[in-house]
């Protein structure tokens, strides 16, 4: 069953997210795609993750295509105008990707090419709009297309720390929504209680809600994110754990599984954030049951 | 200077509409040099909205400063005893003008009269032309005092596109290909041996890349 047809009834999703490489060597990306199919519903190629330079969505989108899985690619505006914008959606659907998601670009400043122009033409929400355009047929000059594209087109909700910031990322994410985006991935969810609460007011929007899962590979990791993002909510117990384990590598990867079965009665489905993991991703569905 | 045009006037009168009395400021710098917010224009303007306001039956009470620099904190506090009388500012400034106003009197709308347009220069009377985009890095030491940033339609660093007749570029016949004026300007100073120099592509840290920007003079702080 397509990821679409999953969302729409209702069933489970689980999304492995797979970065392409930064050079023209696909064998790893392949061979981690393979080792996961069947087991999950897509795989999410970002886009320049991270604001680094590598191979475009659009190819890894291709690639995970043409090895039989269902491919979602990043899109973002940081880097695009318009026009290359809606040529690389059109591009999409020809080389077999169904399904789209817009995100928010890594500043500039963060990433590899810092020296690099800033684009946003665009924004998230018009960017959401524009797509749908094209799925009726227009452009966003209001030409006509000779064949229309079909995608199922998702959005993110932004960090949030607290409830005042969360009430900003929802009236965002209800713009996404009333543009045409039809799932919503949040952020990454370590603290699943505590999401629970959230959850209700994200739910509130009638979308089918993704949840992120973000691995962590180290206790540095999880200090570090503990420390620098305020809406992880890490737990010192989650540390101290990590840091006791004979296993530590092990013991990531059952954090992360058992984190995504605990969300698995929760949300529609799941985005698994390996950070350079890919290969790690059958032990960690494994602990999920999945 | 930074050059700017009037909006038109259904579209300030769209933004005023339900005020009963309204403050309209211009700026005696660099909006005056161009016609567009300086009190000449104030006056204008004012007598405009009025027989715009009585037309639909309307009263409106304008009244009318010329600071002398909208975007100096300093002058904008002139405004500070008349601020509570009126129901929203207008100003005449270029953006720089209408942000100042807006970020020093937190409580009344400021609405903008002007389309800012760029940084330029007067080519005669009546015309004004972009120069600069205000990069952060000006290469004019490169280019013989010709910015292809500003001017070339393009953007190109290193030479025209191929897509200009007679000096002019390709969008118009009235916009000067700026790598024709670069090329030409070099020959009369004859350093035609530095075209040839390939500028390395652009660092655009210093041109908003890395967000909006802030001079900070540690001197005079």
């Amino acid at each position: 069953m397509s990821f679409q047809r999953r969302l729409t009834s209702g069933e489970f999703v689980v999304l492995a997210e797979m970065n392409t490489p930064k050079g023209v060597n696909v064998s790893a990306l392949v061979a981690n795609a393979r080792k996961i199919k069947g087991r999950v519903d897509a795989v999410i190629v970002p886009d320049m993750d991270n604001g680094v330079m590598r191979m475009s969505a659009l190819a890894g989108g291709a690639l995970i295509h043409q090895q039989g899985m269902e491919a979602i690619i990043h899109l973002y505006c940081r880097d695009r105008n318009r026009m290359a914008l809606q040529g690389d959606v059109l591009a999409a659907n020809f080389l077999g990707i169904q399904n789209l998601l817009v995100v928010s670009g890594e500043e500039m400043a963060n990433g590899d090419h810092r020296d690099a122009a800033v684009v946003n033409d665009l924004d998230e929400v018009e960017l959401i709009g524009a797509i749908k355009a094209l799925q009726n047929g227009v452009d966003m000059s209001g030409f006509s297309l000779d064949g229309t594209p079909e995608f199922t087109t998702g959005c993110t909700l932004g960090a949030f720390a607290d409830e005042k910031t969360l009430d900003a990322e929802l009236a965002d994410l209800e713009k996404k929504v009333a543009a045409g985006a039809s799932f919503v991935v949040t952020p990454p969810v370590f603290d699943v209680e505590r999401f629970a609460a959230s959850l209700e007011k994200i739910a509130a929007l009638n979308v089918p809600v993704i949840a992120s899962v973000f691995l962590l590979k180290s206790v540095g990791i999880a200090r570090y994110m503990s420390l620098n993002e305020p809406g992880a909510h890490i737990s010192e117990e989650m540390i101290k754990r990590i840091r006791k384990a004979p296993d530590r590598e092990m013991e990531c990867l059952r954090i992360a599984g058992e984190t995504i079965a605990q969300l698995k009665k929760r949300v529609q489905g799941v985005k698994i954030e390996t950070q350079g993991w890919e290969h790690k991703l059958p032990t960690i569905l494994g602990f999920a049951g999945l | 200077m930074i050059t700017a045009e009037r909006k038109p006037m259904d579209e300030i009168m769209g933004m005023i509409d339900g005020c009963g009395r309204i403050l309209l400021v211009g700026c005696n710098e660099c909006v005056t040099v161009c016609a567009a917010g300086g009190r000449k224009e104030v006056a204008l303007l004012a007598a405009g909205l009025q027989m715009a306001s009585m037309k639909k039956g309307r009263a409106l009470d304008v009244r009318e400063m010329t600071l002398e620099r909208q975007c100096d904190p300093e002058y904008v506090e002139e405004l500070a005893p008349h601020i509570d009388q009126v129901d929203a500012v207008v100003s005449m400034a270029c953006g720089c003008g209408v942000q100042e106003v807006a970020r020093r009197f937190k409580k009344t709308p400021v609405y903008p009269a002007l389309n800012t347009k760029f940084m330029g220069a007067s080519e005669g009377p009546g015309i004004w032309a972009e120069r600069c985009q205000g990069c952060g890095d000006c290469l004019l030491g490169l280019t013989g005092g010709i910015c292809p940033i500003a001017r070339c339609a393009k953007r190109l660093m290193n030479g025209p596109c191929g897509g200009s007749t007679n000096g002019k570029c390709e969008i118009g016949n009235d916009v000067d290909c700026a790598w024709h004026l670069i090329w030409e300007r070099m020959k009369e100073l004859g350093i035609e041996d530095r075209y040839e120099d390939v500028i390395a592509a652009k660092d655009w840290r210093t041109g908003r890349g890395n967000g909006p920007r802030k001079i900070l003079r540690e001197d005079l702080a």
